[in-house]
C-alpha cells in the first residue's frame, strides 16, 4: 500500500485533520495536566481506589456522552437523556418490583431508552420539528413519566441482583483475614467500566468503519448533499437518535443498579454534561465533527475534575463554575487552531 | 427506438411563479443536448426534476419507454440517471473517496466500510480528469473549487451511468480541465450514454452538443439541432424568448 493508501485508510475517509489530531493532543494533555496537579495535591487521588472511583463515577457521562456524539455529528443536539435516564432506570426498577427477572427488566429498561430516541428521531424527521425542541419535548415528557409512575419517590428494595452492574466488579480479590473477616485485596474492575470500554469500542467502529457511520457524518456535513447522494437522511437520524436513546437506558440502568434504587429524580442536568464531553472532545455542534475517543476524554477530564476537586475539598457550585469555563476554553481553542 | 428519457408538460411551482412552465424535453442514446437560458430560467429546476432531487408541481417522466416514479435522487440513480449538481453536493468533512462513494459505499465481506478499495477506484477515476489530483485523503472543503468540481464529475461517471445530466459542470475548472471534461463528453457520447448539458458557454455548447433547448423564465421557447441555428439566433432567444425577425434554418437556407 501507498503511503498516501495508508494515511487515508488511517483516517477512514474522514479526512481526519492535523487540527482534529491536535485537538485530541491537547484535550489529552489537559486530562495529563489535571491529574499531575490533583496527584501533587493529594497523594490518595492516585491509589487504585480512587481510580476505580472515577472510572465508576464517569461511566454513566461517558455512556451519555457517546449517544450524545452520534446525535451531534449529525448536526442534532439530544436534551432527552438526562431524563431519559430516569425514565429508563424507573422502568426497570419497577419491572423488578413485579417480578421480572433483572436482566429481562434492564433490557426492557434499556427498550424504553431507545423508544424514547426513536419518538425523538421521528419528531426530528417526520414532523420537522428541530432537534432541540424535540428532545426538549421528550425531556420533560420521560421525567414526568418517571415521576408518575413512581409518585416522585424512589423504588428501593430491589434485591442484590438488581444491584449487580452497579456495584460489581471483574477480577476483585477476597482475601480471608486470620480473624475471620474478608477483606478486599483488589476491588477489581467495576462492570460500569468495562461497560463502557465496549460501548466506545463499538461506537467508534461503527463511525468509522460501517456505512451507517460514514452517513451518519455526512447527514451533519451537509444533509443535502447526503441526501442527492442517495444517502437516506431521515433513517441515518433516527438511527443516531435511536442510539443515544438506548445509551441512556443503559446509562440509567448503571445508576440506578449503583444506587440499588430506581430514583425518578436521578439524572436532572445530565445531558449537560454529556454535551460538554462531547464539545470538549471536539464535536461540533454545526455537525459533521466529532468523534467517540474525544467525547471520552472529554467525559473524563470532567470525572476528573469533580473528583480531584472532591477530593480538594471544593464546593459543587465551584466545580460547577470551573467545568463552565473548561467547556468555553476548549471550544475557544478549537475555533483559534481552524481560524488559522 | 424509444428515447432514454422523456419529460413530458412538466411544470413547477413555487408559490405564485412557475420556474418551469409546462415543458417537454427528451434525450436519445449518445445524444448531447445544451440546455441553455438566462439566469433564473428554470435551467436548475427541471434538471433536479429528472434527478429526482425536487418533486415536479405536474408532467410525466418515461425512461426506456416506461413511465418511472423518480421521487428520490436514489431512485434516479437506479434508473441510471446521474447528476452533477451546480451546487456540487458533497459532504466537506468527508475525503474524496468518501464523496464519491458516499450513498454507495463499496463493502467488505461483513458489510464494513472498504476503504481501501474505494481509495484505489477513486484514483483511477480521478485520474482520468486530472492526472495530478492529490489530496485523497483531505476533507474537500480544503480542495480548490476546480477539485471538487473534479470529485463531483467523477462521482457522476464511475457509476454504471446511461442518462448524464451535468449542470454548469465547468464553471470552476481551468482550461486544461475544460478540455479533459469536453474529451470526457464525447467518450461518453460514443458510449452511448445521453447527456444534458446545462452551460452558459456558448462556445462549449455548439462544439459538444448537437441540439440545443433554450428555456426563457420557465419556458421552452426552442429547440434546435445545432447545425440550424448560429450562435447569434440561441442568443436572441435567450435574451428575447424568440428568434430574429425573418430566421430561416442554416440547412435550410444552404438548400435554397
Ligand atoms: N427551492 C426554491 N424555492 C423557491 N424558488 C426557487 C427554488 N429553486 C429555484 N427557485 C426559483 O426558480 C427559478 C428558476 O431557478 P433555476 O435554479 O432553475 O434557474 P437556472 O436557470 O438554473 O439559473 P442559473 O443559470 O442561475 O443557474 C428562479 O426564479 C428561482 O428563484
Ligand atoms: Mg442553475
Amino acid at each position: 500500500m501507498s503511503a498516501a493508501a495508508g494515511s487515508a485508510y488511517a483516517t477512514g475517509g474522514m479526512g481526519q485533520s492535523n487540527a482534529e489530531t491536535l485537538h485530541k493532543l491537547s484535550a489529552l494533555a489537559t486530562l495529563g495536566i489535571l491529574i499531575g496537579i490533583f496527584a501533587f495535591g493529594n497523594a490518595a487521588f492516585l491509589s487504585v481506589n480512587n481510580g476505580l472511583t472515577v472510572l465508576l463515577q464517569t461511566s454513566v457521562i461517558g455512556l451519555l456522552g457517546i449517544g450524545m456524539t452520534m446525535v451531534i455529528i449529525t448536526g442534532g443536539i439530544d436534551l432527552s437523556v438526562g431524563a431519559v435516564l430516569a425514565l429508563s432506570g424507573t422502568a426497570t426498577g419497577l419491572m423488578v418490583k413485579a417480578g421480572v427477572p433483572v436482566p429481562l427488566a434492564m433490557a426492557g429498561g434499556v427498550g424504553v431508552g431507545a423508544l424514547c430516541g426513536l419518538i425523538n428521531g421521528l419528531v426530528v424527521t417526520k414532523l420537522r420539528i428541530t432537534p432541540f425542541v424535540a428532545t426538549l419535548g421528550m425531556m420533560m415528557i420521560a421525567r414526568g413519566t418517571a415521576l408518575q409512575l413512581t409518585g416522585a419517590a424512589p423504588v428501593s428494595r430491589l434485591g442484590e441482583a438488581f444491584g449487580r452492574l452497579g456495584n460489581g466488579a471483574l477480577f476483585r480479590i477476597v482475601e480471608q483475614q486470620p480473624n475471620g473477616l474478608s477483606k478486599v485485596a483488589f476491588p477489581g474492575i467495576p462492570y460500569p467500566a468495562i461497560l463502557l470500554l465496549v460501548v466506545a469500542l463499538m461506537a467508534a467502529f461503527l463511525l468509522k468503519r460501517r456505512p451507517l457511520g460514514r452517513h451518519i457524518y455526512a447527514t451533519g456535513s451537509n444533509e443535502e448533499a447526503a441526501r442527492l447522494s442517495g444517502v437516506n437522511v431521515n433513517r441515518t437520524k433516527i438511527a443516531a437518535y435511536v442510539m443515544s436513546g438506548a445509551l441512556a437506558g443503559l446509562a440509567g440502568n448503571v445508576l440506578m443498579s449503583r444506587l440499588v434504587t430506581a430514583q425518578p429524580n436521578e439524572g436532572v442536568m445530565y445531558e449537560l454534561d454529556a454535551i460538554a464531553a462531547a464539545v470538549i472532545g471536539g464535536a461540533s455542534l454545526m455537525g459533521g465533527v466529532g468523534t467517540i475517543s474525544g467525547t471520552m476524554i472529554g467525559a473524563f477530564i470532567i470525572g476528573v475534575l469533580r473528583n480531584g476537586l472532591n477530593m480538594a475539598g471544593v464546593s459543587a457550585f465551584i466545580q460547577q463554575i470551573i467545568i463552565g469555563f473548561v467547556v468555553i476554553a476548549a471550544v475557544f481553542v478549537d475555533q483559534l487552531r481552524s481560524r488559522r | 427506438m424509444s428515447p432514454l428519457v422523456e419529460m413530458i408538460d412538466i411544470e413547477k411551482h413555487f408559490g405564485g411563479i412557475k420556474a418551469v412552465d409546462r415543458v417537454s424535453l427528451d434525450l436519445r442514446e449518445g445524444e448531447v443536448v445544451g440546455v441553455l437560458g438566462h439566469n433564473g430560467a428554470g435551467k436548475s429546476c427541471l434538471m433536479r426534476i429528472l434527478s429526482g432531487a425536487m418533486a415536479p408541481s405536474a408532467g410525466t417522466i418515461r425512461v426506456g419507454g416506461a413511465e418511472a416514479n423518480i421521487d428520490s435522487p436514489h431512485a434516479a440513480r437506479g434508473l441510471g440517471i446521474e447528476t452533477i449538481y451546480q451546487t456540487l453536493a458533497l459532504a466537506d468533512h468527508l475525503d474524496a473517496p468518501a464523496n464519491l462513494f458516499l450513498g454507495r459505499e463499496l463493502r467488505t465481506r461483513w458489510g464494513n466500510l472498504d476503504e481501501r478499495r474505494m481509495l484505489e477506484e477513486a484514483r483511477k477515476v480521478l485520474a482520468r480528469l486530472n492526472p495530478n489530483f492529490r489530496n485523497l485523503g483531505d476533507p474537500v472543503s480544503r480542495l480548490s473549487g476546480g477539485q471538487r468540481q473534479v470529485i463531483a464529475i467523477a462521482r457522476a461517471i464511475y457509476f454504471d451511468v446511461k442518462i448524464l445530466i451535468m449542470d454548469e459542470p465547468t464553471a470552476a475548472l481551468g482550461p486544461a480541465e475544460t478540455a479533459m471534461v469536453s474529451e470526457l463528453i464525447r467518450q461518453l457520447k460514443q458510449e452511448g450514454i445521453g447527456i444534458f448539458l446545462v452551460s452558459h458557454d456558448m462556445h462549449d455548447v455548439f462544439e459538444l452538443c448537437d441540439r440545443v433547448v433554450v428555456m426563457n423564465r420557465g419556458r421552452k421557447v426552442g429547440s434546435h439541432s445545432v447545425s440550424e441555428v448560429s450562435k447569434d439566433d440561441v442568443l436572441s432567444l435567450i435574451i428575447k424568448g424568440e428568434l430574429p425577425g425573418g430566421w430561416v434554418p442554416r440547412e435550410a437556407e444552404r438548400v435554397q
